[in-house]
């Protein structure tokens, strides 16, 4: 892939990751979730938009969907706090803070 | 007035979690348990951590185990010792007496001996267990009494973008709604997206109901279980 041709995707990557969130934000989530699943058909390992996806999955009481796609966020980004939080709440787990 | 004080007898995961839940909300705990391990390590969160062996009454009053206003008996690995432990903390005046089982039998003589209230934590928790699994629409459920139980449920499709009045839950169903949980879309302070939950605590008439709400509500079993069908 050429430097422009990057470039682009990154900026497209951002944009859409963005208008996902403004989307989620307005309770619009199957829009938001068109938009987060644009983000991985460019980067199949950005783990934000799993993330999100599972935040929504939680929103609408679709737990199993939602530990589905944390665990995706965390296989890419073994990491991400906020994720492990919000997994290991799902599952029972107690955090120790 | 005089602040309450409990003791936890035996500190295995159950009664280690519940005098430390007890340390956590301030309030004075006197934990016990003969393993000398289990009391230096719970002495850093409760009031004051003694070993002592439950089946010995001189021990026990010393303790202070007599001057407790609740006691929870929490020996699950050896039945004799927990029942041993009961009277002897009957026998030193202790009204409330709370008894965790580990078997029917082991329930019948803790009551007998005169506990004031026995746990079998392993039978509700399986209970429980089943329930979530066969219907994950109903998230939690608690029973209030014989046939009334206290549950939260999924908002059914039927009522999405209508009144507490309009939806007419309390003809169609049979269930009064006491509370509207939600979750909220927001951006936390490290700028990620997140969920806070808002709860309604006081629904009133012309509050509405929402796709993906959680309602809280109290019905008979039977009518629980007609919206149960409803909503799968």
């Amino acid at each position: 892939m050429s430097k422009e041709n990057l470039k682009t995707n990154i900026s497209l990557e951002a944009m859409y990751m963005e208008l996902g969130k403004f989307y989620f934000l307005n309770n619009k989530y199957d829009a938001a979730i068109l938009e987060f699943k644009k983000v991985l058909e460019i980067n199949s390992a950005n783990a934000e938009a799993y993330y999100n996806i599972g935040l929504i999955k939680e929103s609408s009481n679709l737990i199993d969907e939602a530990k589905e796609m944390y665990s995706r966020a965390l296989s890419i980004n073994s990491d991400y706090k906020i994720v492990k939080e919000r997994l290991d709440k799902l599952i029972g787990i107690k955090s120790n803070e | 007035m005089k602040n309450k004080q409990f003791a936890v007898i035996g500190l295995g995961t159950f009664g280690y979690n519940v005098a430390v839940e007890f340390a956590s909300k301030n309030i004075q705990v006197l934990a016990l348990d003969i393993n000398t391990e289990i009391v230096d390590r719970i002495s850093q969160f409760v009031t004051q951590a003694l070993v002592v062996d439950a089946t010995d009454e001189k021990a026990m009053l010393e303790a202070g185990v007599a001057d407790c206003d609740s006691v929870i008996i929490s020996i699950g690995e050896s039945i004799e010792t927990s029942i041993l432990a009961t009277l002897i903390v009957k026998e030193l005046g202790v009204k409330n007496v709370i008894v965790k089982s580990a078997s029917n039998w082991h329930s019948k003589v803790a009551a007998k001996l005169g506990a004031s209230t026995v746990v079998y934590p392993e039978l509700e928790m399986s209970k429980k267990l089943v329930e979530n699994i066969v219907t994950p629409n109903i998230l939690e459920q608690i029973k209030l009494s014989k046939d009334y139980n206290l549950a939260e449920i999924v908002a059914p499709k039927s009522v999405w973008g209508k009144t507490i009045r309009d939806s007419n839950i309390r003809n169609s169903y049979g269930i009064n709604i006491i509370a509207i949980r939600k979750r909220v879309p927001v951006i936390n302070d490290d700028g990620q997206s997140d969920i806070k939950e808002e709860v309604n605590m006081v629904p009133g008439p012309y509050d509405e109901i929402n796709q993906n709400d959680v309602l809280v509500v109290i019905g008979s079993e039977e009518c629980l279980a007609k919206i149960k069908k409803d909503n799968e």
